[in-house]
């Protein structure tokens, strides 16, 4: 581990009951790199997430963040420590509004704290925040409409916002574009590089023109191991993953 | 805008427009309730008010729990009764002449129900949805097992009463008489409902709502939902205590039933009638049920019966509410779609009349029957004289219930469609 | 020592009791997700028709019927109620089971009565099986043990082993994935808990002679049967089997202990003013709250019960 890793996973094991999902997953992610990870369905990756952020426990291994050790932490700590994440299957506050979404996830580094004696309008800088997030995300006309009755796309969208506002420098987002029209798609990927500026992006994404479109590393992962990391070029050229990716995407690898 | 439209007294001025519709209604209700009084000048009206200002404390705390927060808290009354014990003891230490400004007496109770709550939300709110529920009805029993073990610090059965007049006056007032202590409690409700609003509007306020959508994503937003959770529950708890304490100086006596099932169920009926998903709705609903059970409560020994059924009824058909139901009909109205409705609501009431006159007829019928048994005599039920004991006379009021079903499954799905309808057209901006 | 076996089969025959009582709310807990709240109501439901029946046909024709007659109208409530509040979520399938609890609390009264009706046990059972320190003990509580002991032995076979619980479980977690394969999924919720409140007539049938069959016996019971599921463990069998069994042996204990708490503290080193509130507590005295202070103990250690799977 070098000292500009933001994110260092060594050795992970998860097992559900007698099946091994996540079998030695071992990956150092770059400060400021966006970082793909990429797998056929059912690979693990979604698992590796909720490892990462403290949502299930590990069997083994040690996770690292900026240096510090994370192994075991619930997810606030995590968030805490810098670390935040989106969702593969999108997860708002259904009633409250657009702007109230936005503000819950604004509120821990606007160190809102437990506050009950202070009005949560009197936050310097947070509610700007909010204001920027929302132009930013292109939600704006629809800050007062309940995050449920939003469209299938902005919800998505606002799902990214969520985990984009709170100030983490580390970033996972599980399959951000999922779901979305080629032009939904390219807005999402627009917004990404707008706002990753200098932060570390972990992606999983299906979608391989996002990913060569954003990621500068991207790692393959295949029944619960990493198969190939490294640049695009090289894993567009590995064996292993043209053999993981028989079918139709094999294509789009070529 | 709005804003510019109104005038710009100096009082509300630079206040934006939100806060400032508020401290209009905070006005106009602080206003309502100094005059309150002196329109109902009698000893009832007065005594009707004071359980309202307490109901309404009562059942707003409650809602911090359920309509804010998603918590159903079976033993809510808990913390009231316990308030309220803590109250009376300071009364009495009053009545034995320490000096304790009896106006203050509801701060005991904000205490007494924080420190309760504080242990049973440190094990409660552990668990979320259902579950929690089920934990806090273990937990009120616990409590009352607990209080009825103790008759040295809760007086067994008969409770603990005061005198709230028994030591020196204060500034000249000895609180004895019904107008005097009728604002005392009236402020402590405003003073209440006030704080109760503004803590909707504080961080906590808000994370309280995020957790109750989705626990699992505020704790991936740096908050652990159990804390949030714990600090709305003691909050919770802390004003269900004030609520006692106003209680128990109106009563001058708090006793077991105050803490037990039944008072818990009572908050629950008022809170849901009243609407759990705005802020006013409790308020309305706590008003709303002091008033039936006044008006029921002495006509019919069914009142039980019929406060069951309407809770059941509201759950299955307006689970919003009162405030609900205003809710969804004031857009339609200010758009000018009413017309649209009224002819289809209009058509529904004649059978929903039918179908409660069938129901009142066999609940009352089955209560008299119940009273002839006993040796009691049926009486009369709207003017007519019942006899219970006959069977045929059970007929009429059956029919009348079918009939009223029948009548309501044909027409109430058209009422609904009209609402949905106009809705749709709301939605579309094309109101006439 | 025949003290403390006269306290351990106690204690056994009241547990079993609560086994049987909250094995219905198991059922529906681990298989629908339901909380019903109602349950004991159903469970009272049983004793009073049990009675009816038993006036004019006797005993055991009314041990199957009063249990069809529950579970058809339980039945009827999953249809015709809970169905229709499911879209509003759990805590509004609570509040209609709420309600309907308030509901019948009313209704009952007005059939049967307020004061207790005189449901008795069988006279073919009404005989002592065996003395015990020279008290005699009933034929008819070795007939409820062993209907407990069958009621857990089906379910648990029922719920594991077969393909009926297997579809069930499933239409849990994956409901319309079950339902592309053909299975009705609303019919079996209906049916499981018709069967969960089936179940809880059962044990108003069994269990309404031995304690009494009044108005207030859901209300007293109630309570109970919730700390036995929550506490077991949602939806585990054999979790709510253990609870019901610790509350029956500490809760029955407790009843035959009357020495002050103040003694008891004192021999454990404590100082407790002799005179205070607290040291003139009886255990008995204390025995009500043994259930809920069970509950919470467990849930500070184990916030997911004795045997917990269901998160929720
Ligand atoms: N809680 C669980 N219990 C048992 N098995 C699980 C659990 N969660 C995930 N799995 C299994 O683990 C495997 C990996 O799941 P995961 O969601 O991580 O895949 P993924 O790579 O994200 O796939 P996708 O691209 O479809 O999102 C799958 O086979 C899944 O069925
Ligand atoms: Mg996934």
């Amino acid at each position: 581990m070098t000292e500009n890793t933001a994110l260092a996973l060594e050795d992970l094991h998860k097992s559900f009951g007698a099946t091994a999902i996540i079998r030695g997953v071992s990956l150092d992610i770059r400060a400021g790199s966006c970082h793909a990870i990429i797998g056929p369905n059912g690979a693990g990756k979604s698992t590796l997430f909720h490892l990462i952020t403290g949502r299930l426990k590990l069997d083994r291994g040690r996770i690292r963040l900026a240096g510090h050790d994370i192994t075991g932490l619930s997810p606030h700590r995590v968030f805490r420590h810098g670390l935040a994440r989106s969702f593969q299957v999108t997860s708002l506050f259904p009633r409250l509004s657009v702007f109230e979404n936005l503000r819950v996830a604004a509120m821990w580094q606007a160190r809102c704290g437990h506050a009950y004696w202070r009005s949560v309008a009197g936050y310097p800088g947070l509610h700007g925040r909010v204001l920027d997030m929302l132009e930013n995300l292109h939600l704006t006309p629809r800050r007062n409409v309940p995050a449920a009755a939003l469209a299938y796309a902005e919800q998505r969208t606002l799902e990214i916002g969520l985990a984009l506002i709170g100030g983490a420098h580390t970033i996972l987002l599980d399959e951000p574009t999922a779901g979305m029209s080629r032009a939904e798609t390219e807005r999402a990927v627009a917004l990404l590089r707008r706002l990753a500026g200098g932060r570390t992006l972990v992606l999983i994404e299906h979608d391989l023109s996002v990913v060569f479109d954003l990621a500068d590393t991207i790692s393959v992962l295949a029944e619960g191991q990493v198969i190939a990391s490294g640049s695009p070029q090289t894993v567009r050229g590995d064996a292993a993953v043209r053999a993981a990716y028989l079918g139709t995407a094999a294509e789009d690898l070529a | 805008m709005a804003d510019q439209a109104a005038p710009q007294t100096a009082l509300l001025a630079g206040v934006p427009g939100r806060s400032r519709a508020w401290m209009i209604w905070l006005a106009a209700t602080a206003a309502l309730a100094l005059v309150a009084p002196h329109l109902l000048a009698s000893g009832f009206g007065i005594s009707l008010l004071n359980r309202m200002a307490i109901a309404i404390v009562f059942a707003l705390s409650f809602n911090m729990l359920l309509g804010q927060g998603g918590m159903l808290d079976f033993g809510h009354a808990v913390f009231f009764g316990l308030g309220g014990f803590a109250t009376m003891h300071l009364l009495k230490l009053a009545d034995a002449g320490i000096f304790l400004p009896v106006p203050l007496l509801p701060l005991a109770g904000a205490l007494g129900g924080l420190v309760s709550a504080v242990p049973a939300g440190w094990v409660a709110t552990r668990r979320e949805g259902t579950s929690f529920a089920m934990v806090t009805l273990g937990i009120a029993e616990l409590a009352v097992a607990f209080v009825v073990m103790l008759p040295q610090w809760f007086g067994g059965e008969e409770g603990v009463s005061g005198d709230r007049s028994a030591e020196p006056a204060l500034f000249g007032f000895d609180f004895g008489a019904a107008l005097q202590i009728y604002y005392v409690i009236a402020a402590w409700a405003l003073l209440a409902a006030v704080l109760m609003w503004a803590i909707t509007r504080t961080p906590l306020g808000r994370l309280t709502n995020a957790v109750r959508d989705n626990p699992l994503r505020v704790d991936f937003l740096g908050y652990d939902p159990a804390r949030i959770r714990f600090l709305c529950f003691a909050l919770a708890g802390l004003f269900a205590g004030v609520a006692g304490g106003m209680q128990a100086l109106n009563d001058e006596i708090v006793t077991v039933s105050n803490i037990g099932s039944a008072a818990s169920g009572a908050v629950l009926l008022m809170t849901y009638i009243g609407g759990v998903g705005t802020f006013w709705g409790p308020v309305l609903g706590a008003i709303v049920v002091t008033l039936l059970q006044m008006a029921l409560g002495t006509l019919t020994d069914a009142w039980q019966l019929y406060s069951g059924l309407l809770f059941v009824f509201m759950v299955l058909w307006a689970p919003g509410g009162l405030s609900g139901i205003i809710l969804s009909h004031a857009p339609l109205l200010r758009a000018g779609l009413g017309h649209r409705l009224l002819a289809r609501y209009l058509a529904v009431v004649p059978a929903a009349l039918l179908t409660l006159a069938g129901l009142i007829g066999l609940a009352e019928m089955a209560y008299r029957l119940q009273a002839v048994r006993s040796g009691g005599a049926p009486g009369r039920l709207f003017g007519f004289a019942v006899m219970p004991t006959d069977p045929v006379a059970w007929v009429a009021p059956t029919l009348l219930l079918l009939g009223g079903l029948l009548a309501l499954r044909s027409l109430a799905p058209r009422a609904r469609a009209a609402w949905q309808e106009a809705h749709t057209l709301l939605a579309r901006g094309t109101p006439r | 020592m025949e003290g403390l076996l006269l306290v351990l089969l106690n204690g056994l025959v009241y547990g079993l009791l609560l086994f049987m009582l909250s094995s219905g709310l198991t059922l529906i807990v681990g298989m629908m997700g339901v909380l019903n709240f109602a349950h004991a109501s159903f469970y009272m439901l049983g004793a009073y028709f049990a009675y009816t029946i038993s006036v004019g046909l006797g005993f055991w024709p009314a041990l199957i019927i009063a249990p069809l007659l529950v579970g058809g109208l339980g039945a009827l409530v999953e249809r015709y109620g809970l169905r229709a509040v499911h879209r509003h979520g759990k805590l509004a399938e609570l509040l209609f089971t709420v309600g309907l609890a308030f509901v019948i609390g009313e209704i009952v009264p007005l059939i049967w009565g307020r004061p207790a009706v005189p449901y008795r046990v069988p006279a073919v059972l009404d005989f002592p099986a065996f003395a015990l320190g020279g008290i005699n003990y009933q034929a008819y509580r070795l007939f409820m043990m062993g209907v407990s002991v069958a009621i857990f032995a089906g379910l648990y076979a029922a719920l594991a082993r077969t393909r009926l619980g297997l579809v069930i479980r499933a239409a849990l977690t994956h409901p319309e994935m079950v339902g592309m394969l053909g299975h009705n999924v609303p019919r079996v919720f209906t049916l499981v808990f018709g069967a969960g409140c089936a179940l809880a007539g059962l044990a108003g049938v069994i269990g309404g002679n031995v304690f009494t069959t009044s108005p207030g016996m859901a209300e007293a019971l109630g309570a109970i049967v919730f700390a036995v599921v929550i506490m077991g463990g949602l939806g585990s069998i054999p979790g709510a089997l253990l609870a019901s069994l610790a509350i029956g042996f500490i809760q029955t204990a407790s009843v035959t202990l009357d020495t002050p708490l103040g003694v008891l503290l004192g021999r454990l080193g404590m100082a407790v003013d002799p005179h205070g509130a607290l040291a003139e507590i009886t255990i008995a005295r204390a025995a009500p709250a043994v259930p809920y202070l069970l509950l919470v103990l467990v849930l500070v250690v184990h916030p997911r019960g004795l045997m917990g799977a269901r998160a929720d």
